[in-house]
């Protein structure tokens, strides 16, 4: 099982996943959770800049651009994983969950982060788009999206909603929330 | 009629998963000329509600935009509008072509789709523009 988990920068997907991990290592063994068990969770992020895996740089947003190509190498031969990063679904996956946040929370969440003011408007402005639905959609189709509005979870509660897909206790679903009233 | 006579805005299109809305300004973005109220609600099909909905929207706006006597609008399109393979989006294009039915003079059209980024971002033309 592949799970993607990507979403706008700030909507907590780092943090969730963490928070999944440190479940997935408490589990008892003995537990009938195979799909669940040995699942690994990578923060593509870590991977791009440990791996030095960009082929170049975007000044403007202190950005590097993603080798997309070189990661997907790196993601091949794991077949056990659950990877998030705002790119997680330019990558095979059999389930991809996309999280989302009302944009104005998420900003606010961004500038906590400690992140510029640019910087944080214009994921805030990606998010009320829905330019990374967008994308995952039309990537993977509407029956593997499975759409987490985070805005009202606490971090707990989004590893709940992740676990539930990797379980597949849920139904897919996208274009749920409508968040277009930030841009106006 | 000579181009001195005419006057020309600016359109804001921005396109979302399910939704796309307008807003006309003067060529400064300080004036707002005319605005819509949103294409197609949450959770309508997209693929069919969602050009329609926005040629409706184009079209009342387009009316408004000849009362205030322009001629002629730029085009910023904001969002994929869920349909990544065309840019602009389904919701955009039909936007477009219904601003250009209704007798506005179309100039040039700009993406100007925002890019997630952390530290890292899609090259162009996988997300990104
Ligand atoms: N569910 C949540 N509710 C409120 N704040 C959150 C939540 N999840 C994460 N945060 C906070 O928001 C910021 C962004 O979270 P992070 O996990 O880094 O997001 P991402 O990895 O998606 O960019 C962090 O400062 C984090 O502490
Ligand atoms: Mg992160």
């Amino acid at each position: 099982m592949k799970i993607a988990v990507t979403g706008t920068p700030g909507t907590g997907k780092t943090t969730a996943t963490e928070l999944l991990r440190s479940r997935l290592d408490s589990r008892d063994s003995n537990e009938d959770d195979g799909s669940l068990a040995d699942l690994e969770v990578v923060h593509l992020n870590r991977v791009l800049e440990d791996e030095a895996l960009y082929t170049d740089v975007d000044a403007d947003r202190e950005s590097k651009i993603a080798d997309l190509e070189a990661i997907s190498e790196w993601l091949q031969g794991r077949e056990s994983v659950v990877f998030e990063s705002h790119l997680a679904h330019h990558f095979e996956a059999d389930r991809v969950a996309v999280l989302r946040c009302r944009p104005a929370i998420l900003e606010q969440r961004l500038h906590d982060r400690g992140e510029s003011e640019r910087k944080a408007h214009e994921n805030a402005e990606s998010e009320a788009l829905d330019v990374i639905l967008s994308e995952a959609v039309e990537e993977h189709g509407l029956e593997s999206i499975y759409e987490i509005d985070t805005t009202d979870l606490d971090s707990e509660g989004v590893a709940d909603e992740l676990a539930a897909v990797a379980l597949n206790e849920r139904e897919p679903s996208a274009g749920e929330v409508n968040f277009m009233g930030y841009l106006t | 009629m000579s181009q001195d006579d005419d006057k020309w805005g600016i359109a804001h299109v921005h396109a979302s998963f399910n939704n796309t809305v307008m807003t006309v300004t003067d060529l400064t973005g300080a004036e707002t000329i005319a605005k819509s109220s949103g294409g197609t609600a949450v959770k309508q099909n997209r693929d069919e509600a969602s050009p329609y909905a926005a040629m409706q929207m184009a079209e009342s706006v387009a009316e408004e935009v000849k009362a205030a006597g322009i001629t002629g609008l730029h085009v910023r399109v904001r969002g994929p509008g869920g349909n990544l393979q065309k840019s602009p989006g389904p919701g955009a294009q039909a936007t477009i072509r219904a601003l250009a039915r209704s007798g506005i003079e179309i100039g040039r059209i700009e993406d100007v789709t925002p890019i997630p980024h952390d530290g890292s971002r899609a090259p162009k033309g996988k997300g990104g523009y």
